[in-house]
């Protein structure tokens, strides 16, 4: 990708050097929507008009360094020179990407530093077609591809099970076909048998072959229901299935930015939308189709002139259909996202549910949860009164070509031209064209529906992860240790830089302490040494192996972490240690745990080991909490340790008995360690200070005392706040 | 002296701003001048102009404003065209359209900053309802727009939205 916009014509025709850059902003100077063109060469940065006039122009000679200043929505490019601060150019978040790189390049330009090289991510990419944005990673623009290819996508869910469906339909036809009988065996009993008063053995045949038709229908649908029922269920799980492993290739940066909630309605509700349109929907369809083709054809071969009435109300319903159709599925992605809102609002005040409880606000609580409810329900009314109100009208149009049946069939019955049993099969059968009318709007419905919740999900399984694995990856086997951090650049979000530029080595086996004011940027030191992220900038190597190139599964075999929020998951405690090592022996297990000093406390517990703990189970305290984690961490012997805060929050001896375990289980591995306490980081061997993403200092205790520093302090301020436990301890 | 955990409130009188010749916001505040001054606001939904956070070029809180109103004149035309391009939110005067091709939704938007398109993803991640009638829609991109009070739009655009609030 060239760092290059096409310039106009106008412009470039007035440049004599190569422009070094060059591209549109979407806003003007003065801050409303419109183009303005940057371009700058080695001498000069210009701003111009789009018809070419020059509106700008700043020597290079004259710049100090140049800033992307992001506001809120939008961001200013300014640059600083001897005579103060000047604003190039102005633009909409959409572009801050693009405007980042190019105060990256003038600033080098400015101190004659080398050139930064831009990669493809600075640049939002649109669709060459529609000139709509382009999502990370994928080629197709959203636009240009149709509807019918999400339909695609969705019925290959049910290619698996192909025979059992056609065997469906087969069955389908079959009931079809036998369901038009018993119209026909009424004309044939009235014009054979009640009219000509002619009783014999006819009307026993008719009514046996009425009793047959319905016993076989009977047994075919049970048949197909059955079918349809078995095919349903495997097709809605194998939807789960891949919803949920999308969601768990996702990578932290799509979670951090949703509430996870969410994705409990997605998972169960989406898939059953789709699994309704794929089984019964698609079933429906052709059967009906095939009963409406049926029925017209025998119809027309009754009389196919009273058939041609029946036929009047249908372009009309159709266009009304066809209107219908985008408004439905508005409404029902409305009600979607009323009951989305619904789920998060539980979600949200049912994981809070102490802090609710302890401020006493259930009340608002639910005041909440029924203003939401009162959204659901009115949205419900919406999308069901469309409908409800759309059959009854579908019904009444089409009885009006059964009026005029009624009408001039009668009168051809009167002047004899019409035997009155055709006139009844007709009928008959016209009714029995309402059925397949009713799906014309129920199907509207299921698959507006079910085409929303295709949507989202393939949604989900579309995005790429922000953490992809190579292609082929770099075997690491087990790793010596080595990290080293060379230039890292990284923000949540982009251009909001939480560390920046960060250099370090660290020793194979070195116990690396990282201390800071909170926000300094520890917690995403460390997540990108578990590639939690990837960087926006420069790069981190294991062994000498780029992160990027070790697969991650690989990657997290060699990573151990303790983090702050000890988390367990519904299981036994051995489970639980067990986690990342399934087939560990319980010696295995009574081993780690008692490394991580939490064998004693385990065995006196009336479970044992067995103790189940997590949402529903045993509740262990916060220390104890910790040194299961711990123990979790050596089973896994990694080696390379995380502990984010291992320590925080449990009393003293608690504290001591954590302090051990982590003492043995640091021994030989190359560790990262957070503290809130700088006590606890006693035993590092370096310790490096972050401040505002950056380190500031690097050495041992001792060393960064000795400099008075920014060390120096944030150990003056906590002796300050507790005095009973110095650095010294 | 100020105490540091503590809010300080600018004094209006002890307080002026301009535009530097680099058309760069700046100020002279409790006597000392800036070359460049960078606002906040405290309540970007709730109070506009009112509770404004004015901070050296270093992001350090210089102190905050109560109301904007209570400046000079041209304090105020300039802090009002700081906020208004820190915080670019164009307000959206006609929706022209709402269309949803495949899966992005496409929005048409005449705005007082002129006219806009914005795309989404969905609506359910990019529509946010602070409070009463007003709707901040977010795009792809991250950019932003408002509609101050949609029942007060005209009926076209009203008709547009009724489908998607």
């Amino acid at each position: 990708m060239s760092i290059l916009e096409k310039l106009p014509d106008k412009i470039r025709a007035q440049m004599s050097d190569e422009p070094l850059f060059s591209a549109k902003t979407d806003l003007r100077n003065n801050g409303h929507f419109g183009e303005q063109w940057i371009t700058f060469t080695e001498r000069e940065i210009l701003l111009w008009e789009t018809d070419g006039l020059q509106y700008f122009n700043l020597k290079v000679e004259d710049l100090k360094e140049a800033r992307a200043v992001n506001g809120v929505g939008g961001g200013t490019l300014l640059v600083d020179t001897k005579k103060g601060p000047v604003v190039v150019a102005r633009y909409t978040a959409a572009l801050s990407s693009v405007f980042g790189f190019a105060a990256k390049l003038l600033t080098a330009i400015a101190k004659d530093e080398e050139r930064p090289m831009a990669s493809e991510k600075e640049f939002p990419r649109y669709c060459p077609t529609c000139e709509n944005p382009l999502s990370e990673g994928s080629q197709v623009c959203p636009i240009c591809k149709n509807n019918g290819k999400v339909i695609a996508r969705m019925l290959k869910y049910a290619k698996p099970y192909k025979l059992q469906m056609i065997a469906a339909g087969f069955l389908l036809i079959f009931t079809t076909l036998v369901e038009l009988i018993p119209p026909y065996l009424t004309k044939v009993m009235i014009d054979d048998v009640l009219q000509p008063k002619n009783m014999g053995s006819t009307l026993l045949m008719v009514v046996i072959g009425l009793g047959a038709t319905a016993l076989v229908m009977s047994v075919m649908q049970t048949v197909r229901g059955l079918i349809g029922v078995w095919v349903g269920s495997k097709l809605m799980g194998d939807l789960r299935k891949d919803i949920y492993s999308s969601l768990m290739r996702l990578s932290l940066a799509f979670f951090d930015r949703r509430q996870t909630s969410q994705f409990i309605g997605r998972v169960n509700s989406d898939s059953e939308a789709m699994r309704q349109f794929m089984t019964d929907g698609v079933i429906w369809v052709s059967g009906e189709s095939l009963r409406v083709i049926a029925i017209f054809i025998i119809m027309f071969g009754l009389d196919w002139k009273l058939t041609l009435f029946a036929l009047l109300p249908m372009p009309f319903m159709v266009v009304v259909s066809m209107k219908l159709w985008p408004k439905i599925g508005r409404r029902w992605y409305q009600q979607w996202r009323s009951i989305f809102r619904l789920n998060v609002l539980v979600g949200d005040s049912l994981q809070g549910v102490r802090v609710v409880k302890a401020f006493g606000q259930e009340a608002t609580e639910m005041s909440r949860y029924a203003e939401a409810n009162r959204e659901v329900v009115r949205h419900n009314i919406r999308i069901e009164g469309l409908w409800q109100g759309m059959f009854p009208l579908f019904s009444f149009i089409a009885g009006l070509g059964t009026l005029l049946i009624w009408y001039f069939g009668g009168q051809s019955v009167l002047r004899e031209e019409l035997q009155l049993g055709t006139l009844m099969a007709l009928i008959a059968y016209l009714t029995m064209l309402f059925g397949p009318l009713q799906w014309v709007s129920q199907m509207i419905n299921w698959a507006s529906n079910a085409l929303s919740a295709a949507d989202r999900v393939f949604e989900i399984m579309d995005t790429p992860s922000e953490v992809p694995d190579v292609r082929d990856p770099v075997p690491i086997g087990v790793i010596e240790g080595h990290v080293r951090f060379d230039k890292v650049t990284y923000g949540y979000e982009k251009h909001h830089p939480v560390i920046k530029d960060i250099n370090l080595q660290v020793k194979a086996g070195e116990m690396i302490g990282l201390v800071g004011h909170s926000g300094a940027g520890k917690s995403t030191f460390i997540n990108m040494i578990c590639r939690f992220y990837d960087t926006d900038e420069g790069s981190i190597s294991i062994d000498g192996v780029d992160l990027r190139r070790i697969s991650q599964s690989d990657l997290r075999k060699q990573i151990g972490v303790v983090l702050q929020e000890t988390f367990l998951f519904d299981g036994t405690i051995a489970e639980n240690i067990a986690y990342s090592k399934p087939d560990a022996t319980p010696e295995d297990i009574m081993r780690a745990a008692k490394i991580a000093n939490a064998h004693d406390f385990i065995v006196r517990l009336p479970d044992g080991y067995d103790t189940r703990v997590g949402e529903r189970g045993h509740r262990l305290s916060g220390g104890e909490k910790q040194r299961v984690s711990i123990a979790r961490a050596i089973i896994h012997d990694p080696r390379i340790l995380i502990l984010d805060e291992a320590t925080a929050s449990v009393d003293t001896e608690t504290e001591r008995q954590i302090q051990e375990a982590i003492t043995r289980l640091v021994k030989g591995r190359t560790t990262f360690a957070i503290a809130h306490r700088l006590s606890t980081l006693r035993n590092a061997d370096r310790l490096v200070v972050l401040e505002r993403g950056k380190i500031v200092e690097v050495g041992t205790h001792e060393e960064l005392l000795a400099k008075e520093g920014a060390y120096h302090k944030l150990v003056e301020a906590q002796q300050e706040l507790s005095k009973i436990k110095g650095v010294e301890g | 002296m100020n105490d540091t955990y503590d809010i300080h409130m600018l004094e209006p009188e002890r307080v002026m701003f301009s535009r530097g010749q680099g058309g760069v916001f700046q100020g002279v505040i409790n006597g000392k001048p800036y070359e460049e001054l960078v606002v906040f606001r405290a309540f970007p939904f709730l109070y506009t102009t009112q509770y404004i956070s004015i901070r050296d070029a270093k992001g350090d809180e210089l102190g905050i404003i109560r109301d904007i109103a209570q400046l000079d004149e041209e304090s105020l035309r300039e802090i009002e065209r700081e906020l208004q391009f820190r915080y670019f939110l164009p307000r959206v005067t006609k929706v022209g359209s709402v269309k949803q091709k495949s899966d992005l939704w496409l929005w048409e938007l005449q705005t007082n900053l002129g006219p806009t398109r914005m795309a989404m993803r969905n609506l359910h991640e990019h529509m946010q309802f602070p409070s009463g009638n007003r709707i901040i829609l977010t795009d792809i991109n991250g950019k932003r727009c408002e509609i101050a009070d949609w029942q007060s739009l005209d009926s076209h655009s009203r008709t547009q939205l009724t489908d998607v609030i």
